[in-house]
């Protein structure tokens, strides 16, 4: 089955992720609509800024086991497998927090929801768009990305295009292989400007 | 193969789980002095509050012990264990013989040295049938009385003013959650419970209760007295392993087990709050009776014991609780009783937006944080604490709001 694949180095940090996934999961599902929603719909990816300021899209890993899942409280949070995908209850949800702390990514979030009982506050996170999955489309930060940082693929086949990388950077005649020129580029920018800052 | 199970809460649970995942066909025995089906203990405050019903509580669904082939024997406690004979007796006279045995049987509460216990009223606050008595009693309640500061006595005194029920809370210790916070924090959660009509008062305790059949008033250390008509005891658990023979296996605080949770004795594992393994802040033997290390326990226990060997690896101290709009969290070493010279502290405050966090850090390795709001990544400190990976990254960055896990990653 196809699951979205995180490729941190291409992240440019625009975060039109988040504003996909927070339409996505409105109640009207699209953008222009979305912004005048009440409660206003959040986005469940999280572009958050790394150690030198490049961009990263921290979104639940839907672990197996879940540590969430074995900490919730009321048997809210459950594994649907066909599309390996931890999902949270709304209906048994209770805002208790345990999730948070259980959560190693730090990527659930605790707000009233578009899709949830009215103003209830319930712990949200990632679904992997399951609801869009079953109309037969891809997730919706996939979708947006830009930059091919967010990928939606079977994971055989990523893992094994990954292991090539590595492996053929393994070999003493290999010329490093620059995947991403561009991304690095922009990332060495970064980097070397937050170093300059930094000296001062 | 015959499993017999000593306890029905989350580490029995999750052990007999365990159990059938590798053995289909052993028979499987689980023993409790509770009368009611697996269910969630921390939630028994929920219950109090009023925010969920009784039947919310069950953590798993009414054909569990079925579905899994258990024998339950309910409202049964185990009051004695032959370590020879591979058999435990129940008060009834019960005998059940084992060829592994799991030690589950929790903790209760630490009783209170008072006169006047036996009146009405007066409440511990361990399971669903002393709540549902609580709630009984709700309608004839105008004031209660808390006695202790401690996670018990804040979650019965939050629950009781949700219901508009007046709380004097007493405690011992110079502020609350003096186990689990540091004096700021403690302060700024007791603000949050006085703004509501909390009444605390410190460094007191009861001596005596007096009343009618139903309490009416507590006399106080200070030969004060307090009207009350209700009293919940607050004041800590201890391991409920009174029936073990010690002079068979090794016990300390709590059951002394191995990192497969098998204590001294051959054949017999221990998991929850009864056992005593390695708390990975402390990097010593102490018992950490919570629910999520029961259950991780619980499992660890269970598959050992049914021939896959598994290592536990250790727990950690933590709690989460929401009181109002505010939001608590906190693991490992905060507590000065806890820490050191050896600690090096990091702490930041917001008062505009009611924030306050604080990290102890034993060279680069994290030990214990509290976090007061903004508490949504508080699992990646609490995960950088049990895995005890040294952090390179200034510790002010993990003290800003805005940090995510992504900070950590040296790319």
């Amino acid at each position: 089955m196809k699951q979205v694949i995180v490729h941190p180095e291409r992240c440019v940090g625009c975060m039109q992720c988040m504003l996909a996934c927070a339409a996505a999961h409105s109640k009207t599902g699209a953008l222009i609509s979305a912004i005048s929603e009440s409660p206003r719909p959040r986005p469940r990816i999280h572009v958050g800024a790394g150690r030198y300021d490049e961009g990263f899209p921290n979104r639940c890993r839907h672990c197996d086991p879940a540590p969430c899942q074995m900490a919730c409280l009321p048997g809210a949070i459950y594994r649907q497998t066909t599309t390996n995908t931890v999902l949270i209850n709304p209906d048994v949800c209770i805002n208790c927090a345990s999730c948070a702390m259980a959560c190693p990514y730090g990527v659930i979030r605790y707000h009233a929801d578009p899709l949830a009982p009215a103003d209830k506050t319930i712990a949200v996170k990632c679904d992997n768009c399951i609801a869009r999955q079953h109309k037969g489309l891809i997730p919706a930060c996939v979708e947006v990305c830009k930059v091919g940082a967010l990928t939606f693929e079977e994971m055989d086949a990523a893992m094994k295009k990954k292991t090539d990388q590595v492996a053929r950077s393994m070999s003493a005649e290999a010329i490093a292989a620059d995947h991403a020129p561009g991304f690095s580029l922009l990332n060495t920018i970064k980097r070397a400007q937050k170093e300059i800052n930094l000296s001062r | 193969m015959n499993y017999v199970i000593i306890g029905n809460g989350v580490a029995g649970v999750t052990a007999a789980e365990a159990i059938r995942q590798i053995d289909a066909r052993g028979q499987i025995t689980m023993i409790s002095d509770e009368s009611h089906p697996p269910y969630c203990r921390p939630m028994i405050s929920n219950l109090l509050e009023g925010a969920v019903d009784v039947s919310r509580l069950p953590i798993r669904g009414p054909d569990f012990y079925d579905r899994l082939s258990i024998t339950p024997t309910l409202g049964s406690r185990v009051t004695s264990l032959d370590v020879n004979a591979r058999t435990v007796t129940t008060k009834g006279g019960q005998i059940f013989a084992y060829d592994r045995l799991l030690i589950a049987a929790g903790a209760d509460p630490r009783p209170l040295d008072a006169q006047g216990l036996d009146l009405g009223g007066i409440f511990f606050m361990r399971n669903i049938a002393q709540v549902q008595e609580m709630i009984a009693a709700l309608a004839d309640t105008r004031h209660a009385l808390v006695l202790g500061g401690g996670l018990v006595g804040f979650k019965a005194a939050y629950s009781l003013l949700k219901r508009n029920i007046g709380v004097t809370m007493l405690i011992r210790s110079g502020y609350p959650l003096s186990m689990q916070v540091d004096e700021t924090a403690g302060e700024m959660i007791q603000q949050v419970l006085c703004d509501h009509g909390l009444t605390v008062r410190t460094g007191i305790s009861v001596t005596a209760f007096e009343g009618g059949g139903r309490v009416q008033t507590a006399h106080l250390s200070d030969g004060s007295q307090v009207p009350c008509d209700m009293a919940i005891i607050g004041k800590g658990v201890f391991p409920a392993h009174g029936f073990v023979p010690t002079d068979r296996i090794d016990t300390d605080a709590g059951i002394l087990v191995d990192d497969h949770m098998a204590t001294s004795a051959p054949g017999i594992y221990a998991a929850g709050d009864v056992a005593e393994h390695i708390d990975i802040a402390r990097q010593k033997r102490w018992v950490n009776a919570i629910w999520p290390e029961a259950a991780a326990q619980g499992r660890v226990a269970g598959f050992n014991m049914a021939g896959r060997a598994l290592a536990y690896r250790g727990s950690l101290s933590r709690n989460v609780i929401r009181m109002f709009d505010t939001d608590v969290m906190t693991a490992g070493r905060v507590s000065p009783r806890d820490t050191d010279e050896t600690c090096r502290f990091f702490s930041a405050a917001d008062h505009r937006r009611q924030t306050y966090r604080k990290l102890v850090f034993e060279d680069q390795i994290l030990v214990g944080f509290v976090m007061i709001n903004q508490i949504e990544q508080g699992g990646v400190l609490a995960s950088l604490i049990q895995s005890r990976t040294p952090v390179k990254i200034s510790a002010h960055h993990l003290l800003d709001p805005g940090f995510n896990v992504s900070r950590l990653f040296d790319r």
